[in-house]
C-alpha cells in the first residue's frame, strides 16, 4: 500500500517535469531566425501549404496561445509533418521506434548483465591485475568516440575476418521481415518462429549493441566496485565478519547495501546511451530515430527534430521515475 | 572522463581552499603520479599544435592532391591520404586548431558563468527572501535540463540555429553549466559556514560582496578541478557533432569530420582514413582527463596522504 502511494506520489511530481520540458522543447524552434512556418513546413512546400502549417501552430496568436495550442497537438499525438517523409511524424516515429528501442534496451542490460559481476568480482579481488586493466580499460572508454569504436569493430570483424554482416541495418536484405508484433524484429521473429530472420536479426545487432556496450559499461563497473568496496568496509560488515559470517554471506549483505547507487549509475547509463545510440544507428545505418533525427538536423526538417527531442526527454525522466521506484523497492529505510 | 560526471554522486569533493600551494608540491606530486604528467605532456602538444600546427604539416590540410586518392600510409604521407587526396597527418595536426579554439572558449564561458550562478544558488541557498527564489530556480532548471541527453540536446541546439563554429560554442557552453555551477555549490555550501564569513559579514559587507568577493575565490578549487575533464567532453561532442555534420563544416580539419569523410573507406578496407583522427581524439581527451583526475586529486588532501 506504501509503494502505491509513493508511486502515486513520484507519478505527481512527474507532470510539472513533462511540462518544464515541453516548454524547453517548445521554445527551441522559436530559436530559428525566420518565419516558423516557413521553416517547419520545408523548403519545397507550397503557399497553401505553409499557411496550414501557421493555422496549426496558431502563429497569429499569442505566444502562450501557442504553447496551449503545440501541447495540445502533442497529447493527441499530433507533431507536425516530415516535408522529406511526406509522413506525419507520429508514423515516422512508430516505424523507426522499436529499432532504437532494440539497441537501447540491448545495449543497456547487457551493460549491467557484464558490468555488476565484473564490478563486484574486482572489488573482492583488489590491487590485482583485473584492477589495472580495469583502469586503464575504464580511461580509455571514456575518452574514445563511440561512433569510431562502432568504424573499428565494422573493419576488424566485418571487413577483415568477415564473421559478422556488414552496416546495412537490422536484417540481411533477402531475409523477409517477421510479422511485426513488438517491432522489435529480434523478438518479432523469436514470437512467430522464424529462425532465419531471428538468426540474421542476431547477428546484425551483435555489433551495434557491442560497441555501445564496450563504451558505457564501464560507468557501471567503476561504480559497483566502489559502491562494494565501501559497503565491504562499513561498520556492518566488519561485525558479520567478527560474528565468523561466511564470505559468501558478507559479500550478499553487502551487495544488498550497494544497490542503490548502482542503480542510479544504471539510469545514467541509459541516458547516455541514449546519446551514443543516435551516433551508432548512424554509423549501422539502423533505421532508428536516431539516424531519422540525424537526418532532420542535417537537412532542416524540424518538426521531427523537435519531436525527437521531446521523445528522448521524457524517455528520460520516465527512466529516472523507475531508478525512483527501486530506491524505495530496496532500500527499506525511505518507506518509513 | 565521463566518470568526472559522477564524483558528486559517489563522493570525492575537493575540500575547498585547502590547496597547497607553491611549484615545488607540485612537481613531488608529479612524480608519484606519472600519468599526470603524461596528461601534461599530452595536453602541451595539443596547446602547440593548435598554434604551429598548420604552419609546420607538410602539406596544405585544405588542399586535395589530385590522383593521390585513398594512398596508404607510406614515407611521403606518414598517414596516408583520404579519398579527396587529402594528407591525413597534415589534417591530423591542423585539426587542434579549431578543436581546442572551441573546447576551450565554451569550457571558459561555461566556467564563467557556471560558477557565478553556482554561487548565488550556493550562497543563497536557503536565505529568506529574493535569494531564495533565485537559488531554487537555478537549481531547478539545471535540474529540468539534465532530462535531455547531452549529445541530443546539442545536436537539437545547432540544429534550430544553424551549423557553424559560433552555433557549436554556444551549444557547449550552455550545456556544460550544470556541471561547474553544481560542483560550485557544493564547494559554496561548505566555504560560507566559515568563521571568516561572519567576519566579513560583522565588517560591514553587503551580502552580493561577502559572496563574490569573500566565498567565491575560496570556493573555486573544485570548478579548476573541472575544467580540464570538460575540456576534452567539449572535444569529444565538437567530433561528435561535426561526425553527423552538424559541427565544423567540412573541409575545415576536425577529427571527427574526418572520420566521417573516412568512413565509408573504413568497409572496403582503407582503414587509415578513420583510424588515425580516433586515435587522436582518444589520446587527446585521455590526456586532458588525466590532468583532471591529477589535479582533482592533488587539490584532495584527503588522497594526498
Amino acid at each position: 500500500m506504501r509503494f502505491a502511494k509513493y508511486t502515486g506520489r513520484r507519478l505527481l511530481f512527474l507532470i510539472p517535469q513533462l511540462f518544464a520540458v515541453s516548454i524547453i522543447v517548445f521554445f527551441l524552434v522559436r530559436l530559428l531566425p525566420g518565419d516558423p512556418a516557413f521553416l517547419m513546413a520545408g523548403q519545397f512546400a507550397t503557399q497553401e501549404r505553409i499557411e496550414e502549417v501557421r493555422r496549426d501552430l496558431g502563429l497569429d496568436r499569442p505566444l502562450y496561445e501557442q504553447y496551449l495550442i503545440y501541447v495540445g497537438n502533442v497529447l493527441q499525438g499530433d507533431f507536425g509533418r516530415s516535408w522529406r517523409t511526406s509522413q506525419s511524424v507520429l508514423q515516422d516515429v512508430r516505424q523507426r521506434l522499436p529499432a532504437t528501442l532494440e539497441l537501447v534496451l540491448s545495449a543497456g542490460l547487457l551493460s549491467v548483465a557484464l558490468g555488476i559481476p565484473i564490478g563486484v568480482y574486482t572489488a573482492v579481488k583488489r590491487r590485482g591485475v583485473a584492477d589495472k586493466v580495469l583502469f586503464g580499460y575504464g580511461m580509455l572508454a571514456g575518452s574514445i568516440p563511440d561512433f569510431w569504436l562502432g568504424l573499428i569493430l565494422i573493419f576488424v570483424f566485418f571487413s577483415k575476418l568477415g564473421i559478422v554482416p556488414g552496416p546495412i541495418g537490422q536484417l540481411d536484405p533477402i531475409v523477409a521481415t517477421p510479422p511485426p508484433v513488438t517491432g522489435m524484429i529480434v523478438l518479432d521473429a523469436l514470437i512467430a518462429g522464424e529462425w532465419e530472420a531471428f538468426r540474421s536479426a542476431l547477428w546484425h545487432l551483435l555489433l551495434p549493441v557491442a560497441t555501445l556496450t564496450l563504451v558505457y559499461m564501464t560507468l557501471i563497473i567503476k561504480n559497483t566496485r566502489s559502491a562494494v568496496e565501501e559497503m565491504m568496509e562499513s561498520d556492518f560488515v566488519e561485525h558479520g565478519r567478527a560474528l565468523g559470517l561466511s564470505r559468501r554471506m558478507l559479500l550478499r549483505y553487502a551487495l544488498r547495501n550497494a544497490m542503490p547507487p548502482v542503480v542510479t549509475v544504471i539510469g545514467i547509463v541509459f541516458w547516455f546511451l541514449l546519446g551514443g545510440a543516435v551516433l551508432v544507428e548512424t554509423v549501422f545505418a539502423w533505421g532508428g530515430l536516431g539516424q531519422y533525427a540525424v537526418e532532420a538536423v542535417v537537412n532542416s526538417d524540424y518538426a521531427p527534430l523537435q519531436a525527437f527531442v521531446l521523445l528522448a526527454a521524457v524517455f528520460t525522466l520516465v527512466v529516472f521515475l523507475l531508478v525512483d521506484l527501486a530506491y524505495f523497492l530496496i532500500d527499506p529505510r525511505i518507506r518509513t | 572522463m565521463r566518470d568526472q560526471a559522477l564524483t558528486p554522486l559517489v563522493g570525492g569533493l575537493a575540500r575547498p581552499g585547502s590547496a597547497p600551494r607553491g611549484l615545488r608540491s607540485v612537481i613531488a606530486f608529479s612524480r608519484k603520479r606519472p600519468s599526470f604528467l603524461v596528461g601534461l605532456a599530452i595536453v602541451a602538444v595539443t596547446l602547440f599544435l593548435a598554434v604551429f600546427g598548420p604552419a609546420i604539416a607538410p602539406y596544405h590540410p585544405e588542399r586535395a592532391l589530385p590522383g593521390a586518392g585513398l594512398l596508404p600510409p607510406s614515407p611521403e604521407h606518414w598517414m596516408g591520404t583520404d579519398v579527396a587526396g587529402m594528407d591525413i597527418f597534415s589534417r591530423i595536426i591542423s585539426a587542434p586548431r579549431i578543436d581546442l579554439t572551441i573546447a576551450l572558449v565554451s569550457s571558459l564561458l561555461a566556467f564563467v558563468l557556471g560558477v557565478v550562478l553556482g554561487v548565488i544558488s550556493g550562497f543563497f541557498a536557503g536565505a529568506p527572501g529574493l535569494g531564495r527564489f533565485l537559488s531554487e530556480g537555478i537549481m531547478r532548471s539545471a535540474d529540468i535540463l539534465q532530462a535531455f541527453p547531452i549529445f541530443i540536446f546539442a545536436l537539437a541546439l545547432v540544429g534550430f540555429r544553424g551549423p557553424g563554429v559560433e552555433n557549436v560554442i554556444a551549444a557547449l557552453a550552455f550545456l556544460n553549466i550544470p556541471y561547474f555551477l553544481r560542483v560550485t555549490r557544493g564547494s559554496v555550501l561548505q566555504v560560507r559556514e566559515r568563521p571568516f564569513v561572519e567576519a566579513a559579514r560583522c565588517a560591514g559587507n553587503s551580502e552580493l560582496r561577502v559572496a563574490f568577493v569573500h566565498v567565491m575565490p575560496n570556493a573555486l578549487t573544485p570548478a579548476l578541478a573541472n575544467i580540464s575533464p570538460g575540456i576534452g567532453f567539449a572535444i569529444l561532442l565538437t567530433a561528435a557533432l561535426s561526425f553527423v555534420g552538424a559541427g565544423v563544416p567540412k573541409p575545415t580539419p576536425e577529427w571527427g569530420s574526418m572520420i566521417s569523410i573516412g568512413a565509408p573507406n573504413m568497409m572496403t578496407g582503407q582503414w587509415w582514413t578513420a583510424f588515425f583522427p580516433g586515435v587522436a581524439l582518444g589520446v587527446t581527451v585521455l590526456g586532458y582527463a588525466l590532468v583532471g583526475d591529477g589535479l582533482r586529486d592533488y587539490l584532495d588532501p584527503v588522497k594526498r596522504s
